[in-house]
């Protein structure tokens, strides 16, 4: 489809520009409000935001078996208590820092080979007895991509248990596996206002006292309040049937966490620049020339 | 004990913590862990945790869902019974 068909069809439907504000950040959690959204769009982007933000997840997992000898000339059995695919499953799980300018293995250089512009190698070597943690994963090569909780515990060795493996990590997205999914606990909800009138709630000010930072306005008669940042004891004035409570479905309060894989704030850059890829890709089967 | 199949004894417990919540993904074994050793902490002063006192843990390790907190409080380790015959 051309640029100007792609340009008429927006233009004819209710194209609205979309706003965002971010109300708390921190590195792995953030909560947004998106103005001029519809639902379906707010529902995409949470998809988007689940299955579509790649990182680092571990993919293949090489186990050495055989005797280890220490320096000492003790000998240790590299077989674990656990099956060896119990064990890679549970590295494949472990979050790493990942970086987004690394290519997908598919679309890679090397033709889906493997090489350091799309794989991050990793390396566990460990003699029992004593819990082998996702912070034994040793990074070969970029010594900046290391697994973002090192205190996982992966496997337990017993005494003259050894472990001896090595992990290739590559880029994907949650939509074809959970590891690599970098968000969890992606959630909406409407932007809501309380309207209350002070002459039939008496108990205006307690509730001012107790959420001041979810008054939007106040006047002699009414002071309307604002759920955005959540606030328990405003859930007392949904009971209240002097209160008028309005939901605006164009206006949506996101929040969600990271694995520690990716900050909170690069991840909902990447969706939303992804989310009108994903919308242009749409138009582009519908419509057609 | 025997081994049954996918890391579950036969009677199917899990035998080590999975290392994510089953339901929304979050990373929890590694909370657990702490969480395990706060509450060991507790026992040893000769009693056992309040539900209070669980509550408190939870929220300040990060996990407010109750699909995570049921990955931590209904688990049993079971892979120290299984050590030995790797
Ligand atoms: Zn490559
Ligand atoms: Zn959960």
């Amino acid at each position: 489809m051309t640029e100007q068909r792609r340009k008429a069809v927006r233009e004819a439907g209710e194209y609205k520009q979309m706003s965002v504000t971010i109300n708390t950040m921190s590195d792995d959690f953030i909560r947004f409000t998106v103005d001029g959204l519809t639902p379906s769009t707010a529902n995409a982007l949470r998809r988007t935001l689940m299955d579509d933000v790649p990182k680092l997840a571990i993919d293949k997992v090489i186990f050495h078996h055989g005797q280890i000898r220490d320096s000492e000339g003790n000998v240790y059995d590299s077989s674990l208590p656990l099956f060896d695919e119990i064990v890679a499953h549970r590295l494949s799980l472990v979050p790493i820092v990942s970086d987004l300018s690394m290519n997908f293995r598919d679309n890679c250089s090397c033709k889906g080979e493997g090489c350091p512009l799309c794989t991050m190698t990793f390396s566990i070597n460990k003699i029992g007895s004593g819990v082998v943690n996702s912070g034994d994963l040793q990074p070969v090569g970029k010594s900046d991509l290391v697994p973002a909780d090192k205190e996982i515990p992966i496997v337990k060795l017993g005494p003259r248990q050894a472990i001896l493996v090595t992990a290739e990590a590559i880029l994907g997205t949650g939509k074809k596996h959970t590891k690599w999914q970098v968000t969890s606990g992606v959630s909406y909800k409407y932007h809501r206002e309380f309207l209350v009138e002070k002459k039939k709630v008496k108990n205006w000010e307690t509730y001012k006292n107790h959420c001041p930072d979810s008054v939007l306005s106040e006047n002699a008669e009414r002071i309307v309040f604002s759920d955005d940042n959540r606030c328990t004891f405003l859930s007392q004035l949904l009971d209240n049937p002097d209160v008028k409570v309005t939901e605006d479905d164009t206006k949506y309060v996101f929040q969600f966490e990271t694995d520690g894989s990716l900050k909170a704030i690069d991840v909902l850059d990447y969706a939303l620049k992804r989310l009108s890829q994903r919308l242009n890709l749409l138009l582009d089967s519908v419509v057609g020339d | 004990m025997v081994p049954g199949p996918r890391g579950r004894n036969l009677t199917g417990d899990y035998m080590i913590i999975p290392v994510r919540c089953f339901s929304c993904g979050k990373v929890i074994s590694s909370s657990s862990v702490k969480f395990e050793e706060k509450m060991a902490d507790i026992r040893k002063t000769g009693r056992e945790p309040t539900p209070d006192e669980i509550s408190r843990e939870m929220e300040s390790l990060g996990i407010h869902r109750y699909c995570c907190r049921r990955m931590i409080l209904s688990h049993i380790d079971l892979i120290d019974e299984i050590l030995p015959f790797s």
